[in-house]
This record gives C-alpha cells, structure tokens and sequence, in this order.
C-alpha cells in the first residue's frame, strides 16, 4: 500500500468530519484569533509594549511575538494530540484495531494519514494571520515572515510526528486509559519556550528543553517576530537542529511503536 | 491446501488486578485459552459456540493478528498469524464488535471509503466497491448510505461492520458476535448474509456465538468451546447425534379432573414403554414423552391413543429434536448459557 494512498486517506477523513460538523468548522476558524486576543490582552492588562521588549530582552513586536507563537504552539499542540493522542480516541471509539488492521506499521498509520491534517490546520491557521502580519510588517518583510513561519510549522513538524509518535507508543502500551498527554502538553510548551523564554527558565529545565524539538520550532517563531527582515543564518542553524532531531525521534518512534504494539497485543489492550 | 485456519494447541492467559481498596490490588490470571485446537476448511462456515467467557474473542482476536498467544500455533490461510502478520491481514476482513467501531461523524459511505483507502484500495475500484457493499448488505436499499453512522440503528451499524469486513474482497471473514443485540428481523436478513457470503461467494467464514439458534442455521460446523477449552467438534447434525437419545414428544392437551395425573402417567408409561412426565402449562398440561429417533411415528400414535381413552382434548402435538442447546448441556453439565 502506498504512502500516497495512506495520506489521501487522512485528507479525505479531515474534509468528511468538517463537512458534516460546521461548528467544529467555524471553531478551526475562529480559535486562533481567541487564542491571540486572550493573550494579548492579558499581556496589555498587565504591562506596555515596551515592557515587554524589555522582558524579552529582544527587539520584537509583541503581535508578531504571539502571533508566531500562538501558530507554533497550535501546531505543536496538533501535533501532539493528533499523533499521540489519536491512540486514545480511536480506542475509545472502537476503531483502533481496524486501524491496526490496516497492511501498514502502526507508526506509518498514525503519522501518514495525520499529516494532511496537520497541514490543513496549520496553512489555515497561517492563512488566518497573514492579513494581520502585512498589515503590522508591511509587505515584503511580512511576506519574509509568513515564510519563516511556513518553514517553522512544516520542518517543526517532522521531529513532532516522531516525538509524538513515541507517546503514542506509550499509550497504547499503558494500560490504565490516563490521559497523559493532557498534563504533558502544557510541560512541553513551558519547556519550549513558547509562554515564557527559555533561556530564563532554570538550568535543569534548560536541559530538558534543549531536547525537545518544540523549542527550536518555537525559536525560529522567534526569529520571525524580530522587527525588520529575518535573518538566514539563524534559519538555517534552527531548520539544521529540526532535521537532526527528526532522524532521532523517528527512528526512535519506529523503534518503540512496534514495542508498544507489541505489548499491547500480548495484554490483549487492542 | 483446503485449510484456511489451523489452530494447534493455542493457549492465553491474562493477568487481571482486582481492586482491593485505594491503593492494594490484587493480581489474578486468567487462563482464556487453555491448548485449543482445531481447523477450518476453505469455504465453509465455522461456528465458535460458547457462553461469555469461554474464549471466544480470545481467539478471534489472535486469528485477527489483534492478540498474541502465549503457545501453540495459528495459521491463517498458510500464514502464520504471529510471524507474518502482515500477510495474514491482507487477507481476512475482520468485524470485533456491530455497535462501534466506526467515526460518529461520518457517514456509512464515508466511513467505508476512509477504511477502504487506509487497507488500501483506491479510485474508481473503492467507489463501486463501496457502493456494491452498500447494496449487497442492503444499506442501499435503506438509503442509509448518506446518513450520519451517529443517526444509525444497531442494525445498521451491523450491516456496515459486515461492509467493512468484506472491503478487501478477503477469503476469510472472521466476524465476533455479529448478530448480539440485533431484532430478529435484522438478525435473521444478517445470518442469510453469511451463508450468502460463504456459499455463493466461496469465503470462509468463522462466527463466535452464543446462540445457539444461529449456530445450528448458520454454521456447515461447530466447535463448542467452553472455559478455554474445545469440548466438541463437529457438524451440526453430527454433535446433535450424541444427543439423539434426547428426542421427544410433546402433547398440549386439557386434562379432565377426574382423570389423576399419575394414572395418566403409568399408562402412558405402560404403553409406549419410555418414561413421561406432566408440567402445567397456559390453563393445560404438557405431556412429554422421551422417545429414541427410531420409531417416533409408532409412540406417538400409541400416546395419543392413551390420551383418547382418558378424555383428554389434543390441541397440539410436537416431535422436539435435540439441538445444540441439549448438545451444550450435556457436554457441560450446565443448564444453558
């Protein structure tokens, strides 16, 4: 079975489920607009522009900052709960094992026919904030923007479909239906960076987050908020480390969600 | 080869905690399957046959790829189902359960064109598939295809899992319980659909139940599997032989009052030479007559001569055959499931 076909299956599954659920439709419009305006406005509540550049410790225009950040998180966070949290729904709805029945490596499954919805998602998403970054950056440097962010949301997402893939396979081996990922999500975004700069969270949690391959994502939302046009040195030093920590963490989920699966059928969890 | 399932000597257990409190538990194994062994040839429709608990699923799931045994050995279609896996999913269609197992917010269609691609099948030969499964489970007819699997009755929602099942055009079906909790006309529409499916369309088809109604209709043979163990083995007809001896004659008549019951019963006793009995039943009395399969005819002509003589009023008289129920019982001692 081709890969093709495996993706196109995701794709089709991702327009079945908005066609038929206009709420959740106007919901993937709507939400990161709620996301950027609840920040922003807690952020203006308690402290100017200036102060948060001062924060910061960058020359970086606070909308820009959430809106990259707010992009990255999401995706990250799609990432996460379509990947890794997909193992539960679909035991809870009855459908895993006609999923594991599928000719393909489980890994293969849950990757390739979440990535057309990822990239729904994410692209959507982006598309949402363009009007907003051209209107802030003006066009050429919003437009060099926009790219680094497309750059940031599909290579960020690489080592994520890995990364998530290995909480999958941990899921699917637990046997106690805890929602792991629902307290983990939060962790992996503090750690990253995205609420909060890394570089001032403690030495023990800067090692954890050096790890984790949301943070580089995170940081190359950063480059993007800069005020002025990016630069491509740190681009590519960031879009490096994504691709380094992808091999990692792919080969690793490869690894490891045959274990689980393994597991899994021996406890007879499937 | 004519096999399509081997199974030799398989054997699973489970290990089981019992809460004991907030924070103690207690470990328990459960010992699911204990060596079963049977096979299942090409074309025909296998019947597993026990009560909840007997292994069943077990085994279904470990045929299914979905389980892996502690010991022994399966093979599915010459494959065997631990070491090539993969191989053995390309050619089963499996259905676990007729009330999930499907996406609430897609359609029937939907659903069967998502499941298609992921097993996968493309283009112009999923669509007609899709549509001719449609048709062939009679969802078409329902003009159901459209709606909502959340909108969908339980029969529906059987009649797709079969669909789904069927999807890969497999040459083994491997279906759990495909009729639990279904009304008996969705039931009964689904039983003619598998033997449609094994006999017109050359599958093999292997069913758990636990009714044993379905089992004896549906299934060519049946293995009667009970605390994980295969107590029997056989054709319908062939198991329903070593029970023979449980045939009987039943009588619905009105007894008159001055006629004592148990001077009925010595002379049917007397008469047709077997034992009888007398229960109440709707305002009349039920009399049964045990009779061996040779000569039902001359009993029962000497019976109703008996109960001539004494006044009774005849309304019905039936010639019961042992069925699977009786098989079960005595092979088990227990008293149905």
């Amino acid at each position: 079975m081709s890969l093709k076909t495996l993706i196109k299956s995701g794709f089709m599954l991702e327009i079945y489920f908005y066609k038929n659920n206009r709420a959740a439709f106007l919901a993937m419009f709507l939400w990161p607009y709620l996301m950027l305006a609840l920040i922003l406005g807690m952020g203006y509540f308690f402290g100017s522009p200036g102060a948060f550049k001062q924060n910061v410790q960058m020359d970086v225009d606070p909308v820009i900052y959430y809106v990259a950040s707010t992009l990255v998180a999401m995706s990250a966070l799609d990432v996460m709960w379509g990947v890794g949290g997909n193992i539960m729904w679909y035991r809870w709805s009855g459908t895993l094992p006609y999923i594991l029945l599928s000719p393909n490596r489980t890994s293969t499954t849950l990757i390739f026919s979440y990535i057309p919805r990822y990239l729904l998602g994410a692209f959507i998403q982006l598309a949402e904030f363009m009007p907003l970054i051209i209107i802030i950056e003006g066009f050429s440097s919003g437009l060099m923007k926009i790219g680094v962010l497309v750059l940031a949301i599909t290579v960020g997402m690489i080592p994520l479909l890995g990364f998530s893939a290995l909480f999958a396979s941990f899921l699917i081996t637990i046997e106690e239906e805890t929602n792991v990922l629902s307290w983990l999500n939060p962790l992996i975004l503090l750690f990253s960076g995205a609420f909060y700069p890394a570089y001032l969270l403690p030495y023990w949690a800067r090692f954890i987050s050096q790890i984790l391959p949301t943070t580089y994502t995170v940081e190359l939302a950063r480059v993007a908020a800069i005020i002025g046009a990016p630069k491509l040195a740190p681009i590519t030093f960031f879009i490096g480390i994504l691709l380094g920590i992808a091999l990692v963490y792919n080969f690793l989920a490869y690894l490891f969600m045959g274990y689980g699966e393994k597991k899994a059928m021996e406890r007879g969890a499937i | 080869m004519d096999k399509a399932i081997i199974v030799k000597n398989l054997t699973k257990s489970y290990v089981t905690y019992l809460r004991k409190g907030l924070f103690k538990r207690e470990k328990k194994i459960v010992h699911a399957l204990k060596g079963i062994s049977f096979d299942v040839k090409k074309g025909e429709v296998f019947g597993l046959l026990g009560p909840n608990g007997a292994g069943k699923t077990t085994t279904v799931k470990i045929l299914s790829t979905l389980l892996l045994p502690d010991g022994g050995e399966a093979r599915v279609l010459g494959y065997d189902v631990v070491k090539e896996a993969a191989k053995v999913r390309k050619v089963i269609g499996v259905s676990l359960s007729v009330e999930k197992g499907f996406f609430w917010k897609l359609t029937g269609r939907e659903n069967l064109i998502y499941f298609g691609m992921l097993y996968g099948l493309n283009g112009e030969y999923l669509k007609n598939r899709v549509e001719e499964l449609l048709e062939l489970v009679g969802l078409k007819q329902l003009e159901v295809g459209d709606k909502l699997y959340e909108e969908y009755s339980l029969g529906m929602k059987a009649r797709l899992s079969l669909a789904r099942a069927l999807l890969i055009d497999p040459q083994l079906v491997i279906l759990d319980e495909p009729t639990l909790g279904l009304d008996p006309p969705s039931a009964r529409m689904l039983r003619e659909m598998l033997v449609k499916i094994a006999h017109k369309e050359g599958k093999t088809v292997l069913i758990t139940t636990h009714n044993m109604f379905e089992a004896e209709i549906v299934c060519d043979r049946v293995a009667i599997i009970n605390e994980g163990e295969i107590i029997a083995l056989d054709t319908v007809e062939g198991l329903k032989q070593r029970v023979a001896d449980n045939m009987s004659l039943e009588i619905f008549a009105f007894l008159p009052a001055e006629v004592p019951q148990e001077t009925l019963l010595l002379k049917l006793r007397e008469t047709t030479g077997h034992p009888s009995s007398i229960f109440a039943e709707n305002g009349g009395y039920r009399v049964k007559v045990v009779v061996p399969p040779g000569n039902v005819d001359e009993i029962t002509a000497k019976a109703l001569r008996v109960l001539h003589e004494h006044k009774c009023s005849v309304r019905r008289v039936e010639i019961r055959e042992p069925t699977l129920e009786d098989v079960f019982i005595k092979l088990t001692g227990k008293t149905g499931f």
